[in-house]
């Protein structure tokens, strides 16, 4: 199971590249302008990683978003993200 | 664990080397051990001892600096890509016939054989993008 971190909105090309490039179990991790793809309108987008996907709170506080993320996505703090690199047996940074 | 981190764009430039700070300090309040940081392509900058932010701005480069000397995190910048940045530690400065420098302990200027060094020896590679 890899963790992949994406720091590019849902419009930028290696959102695609990402998702091609994940596996079944796999986690994704939005971060920096990633977290957009936590808003309920980009649902379908993600829809190949439900349950899979977390955005990174900080981010998401960082751009006013917070209070508006989807509920189907996990939000973890950069200590939850530090404990998904633990878990995660490797990590791949698209960006 | 052993975690490493892979930094590659400037200070001020994207949010990289802000994350990628962030990420370092939880590392070390969750008690891993980070044996270094790499700074590769641009982000060769974050180790420009000349930087002089606004005051009222976050010093990424003192940050890192505080990281390196009171954690014993190795600050490790490519030599290749920070020579053709204009980023020189005394001893390459004089080599190269420059007056003054640009970087100094705790960067330490380095190959690239380091990083792979790193990827070996640590359990964890972080890399935070432009």
């Amino acid at each position: 199971m890899l963790l992949h971190t994406l720091n590019r909105p849902p419009s930028s090309r290696v959102l695609d590249q990402a998702l091609a490039g994940m596996g079944p179990e796999d986690r994704l991790l939005l971060i920096e302008d990633g977290v957009i793809g936590a808003l309920p309108a980009q649902r379908e987008r993600f829809a190949g990683v439900a349950g899979r996907l977390y955005a990174l709170h900080e981010d998401l506080a960082a751009r006013g978003l917070l209070t508006r993320c989807d509920d189907a996505v996990r939000v973890v703090d950069v200590e939850g993200f530090v404990a998904l690199t633990e878990t995660c047996e490797r990590t791949v940074s698209w960006y | 664990m052993r975690y490493a981190i892979l930094l590659l764009d400037a200070p001020y430039t994207s949010q990289a080397a802000h994350s990628a700070l962030r990420f370092t300090r939880a590392l070390l309040a969750r008690g891993h051990d980070v044996e270094g940081v790499f700074f590769y392509h641009e982000g060769v900058h974050n180790a420009a001892r000349l930087a002089a932010p606004p005051q009222d701005e976050p010093h990424l480069v003192d940050a890192w600096a505080e990281l390196g000397r009171g954690h014993d995190v190795a600050l490790q910048v490519c030599i290749a890509a920070a020579l053709r940045r204009g980023l020189l530690d005394e001893q390459e400065a004089s080599r190269h016939g420059k007056q003054g420098f640009s970087v100094e302990p705790p960067f330490e200027l380095t190959g690239l054989g380091q990083l792979v060094d790193l990827g070996l020896r640590c359990d964890r590679l972080i890399t935070f993008g432009p």
